[in-house]
């Protein structure tokens, strides 16, 4: 499918501070996108741009290939990161009205309320008043909130933060399942092994700039070998620190991974492991994405 | 009255200042799954939510029921008052004529009392029952009047004024007889008139205003108070709980600005109405001439005015609103937005009682802060003609129409900066959101 959510040449300036410089990505239909980068790179300013949230410099963002407009807006779903809803309101009243604020009749929008409700768990809740509700079932709420009229577009700003492994799941499976039903799902996150299980492909900005953009296979099989070696009793991966041409990216668990230059040999390597102590794993391994991120911002 | 009124502003201050503090407690919970009705519209779904909340929540079936029983108050009392003529017991020691009783009893008539008359047999006995409160005065021989304790000028009890009126009436009817005087020059002293007094210019003369008028800017003060003080909360509630950000992905924020202005002003206008037509029925029910030849222009202008007034300050509150996100930065904010609807009630009420309309109150009536207050006053004493009533209605809708736009853009830049009170300096400048 191709490219549903184009941004083009974003820029948005607060004084001195450039929050977006000339961002261009696109998201294509049928996919989870991870939006991803570190705390202030821009990825709220880029949501809040897309809903006409915050005025922009320069640049537009398109919705199948036309300006994004206020008709085009209620199609679209939002999570924004400070989450939000009225305290003493119904959780069903409250999905019902914010269902009718994108169009849809009553009836509609009551059964969408309740399949939904059902969907995420908390169908029981329905009556319950959402300050009464536990974080993660707010948090779900929420999600509710963005989902409720069937969005072609689904922007979460962080919306796995603060979660259990359950929420994490549930929230993770629905997110799939609208990508898979067409939808363009776009979130952000600073868990990168959620976003690596749940995304087809990531964004990566700093300072509103774009970083890198691709499919997270690609990005996984891409640049230089890497290795994993679990040496027992190694804790801080001391061998491998004097060896020519072998960059340490990640010690932890009782495992160090490394990454190899174009002329180095993997044999090296393994010897200098086996003198370490004993050897209990050497593989060549994918690229995680907390590589891929810490070697995009450098 | 004034006592009425003093009470009233106290208990409507003191209530906002409670509704503020405990706004989040005072929605009854409703176990009911919702039904939004027809609207549709994105102006309409923001209004219909808020005249349900408003109208399910205890705060507003309370202050319903206070008004209702204040206007109920303001009506029936004066009532019974009127229907309640007491009667003054009165001891007579010696010999009371005919004609001296009837003198007195007309000269306590003179007062709005009657008088009983009791046989005392003796001085002591009358004052015993004096002093057991039998009796409230004694006329000894004719010739004098005892009391239990000693009245003064200023005094203003019923007994003080009967005390009063049947002195004088005795003691002239007294003087008559010293003189020795005629049947015909009597009836020529009972024929006193006074002598007629004529200005070289026509004076204007007093107009009082009507007591429907006055109540009018009395319940004008009071809703409008409480209706900003709901859209005051409501705007920061929307901006501390973070809902906002939800709602103006959907709607844009004049969408959503005046909804709640429209939700939150049907609400006060259906109270007001609801008031108005308690006041009517109740007046007629109990025979009350409070109401009493009051024309529908002044029942309108009060209206009129609740809802032009209503219109101006909800965006002033409105804006207000979106720059804070706390309780305590809510008061800061109220206390000087409510400085020009007090003075132009105070003024509006000082005038009310006034016998002339100052040249102040003529000024106030063309600016909107404060029309809503001095032009139902100006109605009620019929000082104000059509065209001058419309004028300031077109004027206070300009200016309402200017402080809409100017709303709107505060708001626009105030209501997603959160974390800190937002500066005027800050939404009144130039630049972007």
């Amino acid at each position: 499918m191709g490219d549903l959510l184009e941004l083009d040449g974003l820029t948005r300036r607060y004084g001195a501070v450039t929050a977006l410089d000339d961002l261009s990505f696109s998201v294509p239909a049928g996919q989870v996108v991870g939006f991803l980068g570190p705390n202030g790179a821009g990825k709220t300013t880029t949501m809040r741009a897309v809903f006409a949230l915050t005025d922009l410099d320069a640049g537009t963002v398109r919705w199948k290939g036309a300006p994004v407009g206020e008709a085009q807006r209620r199609r679209f779903g939002y999570m924004p990161e400070e989450r939000g809803l009225y305290p003493n309101m119904l959780v069903g009243e409250q999905l019902e009205y914010l269902a009718r604020l994108h169009g849809m009749g009553p009836a509609d929008a009551k059964s969408a309320v309740t399949s939904l409700l059902e969907r995420l768990g908390i169908a029981e809740r329905v009556g319950s008043k959402v300050e009464t509700l536990s974080h993660g079932n707010q948090q779900r709420v929420q999600l509710a909130a963005a989902l409720v009229h069937s969005p072609e577009l689904l922007l979460l700003d962080e919306p796995l933060a603060g979660l259990d492994p359950s929420g994490i799941d549930t929230i993770g499976e629905v997110l799939v399942e609208q990508a898979k039903a067409g939808c363009c799902v776009l979130f952000s996150s600073h868990q990168l092994d959620q976003v690596e299980d749940l995304c087809e492909s990531v964004t990566i900005i700093d300072h509103g700039r774009l970083i890198v953009s691709g499919r997270v296979d690609d990005l996984a099989t891409s640049g230089p070998r890497r290795l994993v070696v679990r040496v027992e009793g190694d804790r801080d991966a001391a061998w491998a620190r004097s060896l020519s041409g072998v960059t340490i990216s990640e010690v932890g668990g009782g495992e160090v991974r490394l990454v190899l230059g174009e002329d180095v040999d993997s044999d090296v390597v393994l010897r200098a492991a086996s003198a370490a102590g004993r050897l209990t794993e050497f593989v060549f391994a994918r690229r995680r994405l907390s590589e891929v991120f810490r070697e995009a911002l450098g | 009255m004034r006592s009425l009124i003093i009470i009233v502003v106290v208990l409507v201050l003191a209530g906002s200042r409670a509704w503020m503090r405990r706004h989040r407690r005072q929605t009854r919970p409703d176990t009911a799954h919702t039904y939004w009705g027809p609207v549709s519209s994105g102006v309409g779904l923001v209004a219909a939510r808020d005249v349900r909340e408003r109208v399910k929540s205890r705060i507003f079936i309370v202050g319903t029921l206070f008004i209702l029983a204040v206007v109920a108050a303001s009506i029936i009392i004066p009532t019974l008052n009127k229907s309640r003529i007491s009667t003054q017991v009165v001891g007579v020691v010696g010999t009371l004529s005919a004609p001296y009783r009837s003198t007195a009893v007309s000269s306590a008539h003179s007062v709005g009392t009657k008088i009983r008359f009791v046989d005392e047999p003796t001085l002591a006995r009358a004052q015993r029952d004096l002093r057991s409160g039998n009796i409230d005065f004694a006329i000894i021989d004719a010739q004098r009047i005892e009391v239990n304790k000693a009245v003064s000028a200023s005094d203003s009890s019923t007994t003080a004024q009967t005390v009063g009126a049947v002195a004088l009436g005795l003691g002239q009817d007294r003087a008559v007889a010293a003189a020795q005087l005629d049947p015909a020059q009597i009836a020529i002293l009972q024929g006193i008139k006074p002598l007629p007094v004529k200005g070289l210019h026509a004076g204007t003369p007093a107009k009082p205003v009507r007591a429907v008028s006055l109540i009018g800017v009395i319940l004008i003060f009071v809703m409008l108070s409480q209706y900003n003080t709901w859209i005051l909360i409501g705007v920061m509630e929307e901006k501390s709980s973070r809902v906002i950000e939800v709602l103006l992905a959907t709607l844009r924020p004049i969408q959503l600005l005046t909804g709640k202005v429209l939700g939150i002003g049907l609400v006060a206008f259906a109270q007001a109405a609801l008031i108005l037509a308690f006041a009517l029925g109740l007046a007629s029910a109990v025979g009350s001439n409070v109401l009493h030849g009051t024309g529908p222009i002044e029942l309108a202008s009060s209206l009129v005015w609740l809802v032009v007034g209503y219109a101006f300050y909800s965006w002033v509150y409105a804006a207000a609103g979106s720059m804070a996100e706390r309780q305590d930065q809510v008061q800061t904010l109220a206390f000087p937005l409510s400085l020009p609807m007090i003075f132009g009630y105070v003024v509006a009420l000082t005038s009310a009682s006034s016998a002339s309309v100052s040249l102040l109150v003529k000024v106030l009536a063309y600016l909107p802060p404060t029309a809503p207050f001095e032009m139902p006053v100006l109605v009620g004493r019929s000082d104000v003609t059509w065209w001058q009533f419309s004028a300031s209605i077109v004027i206070s809708l300009v200016a309402t129409v200017g402080l809409a736009r100017l709303a709107s853009r505060i708001y626009r830049r105030a209501i997603l900066r959160t974390g800190r009170r937002v500066k005027w300096r800050e939404v009144l400048g130039h630049g972007a959101v």
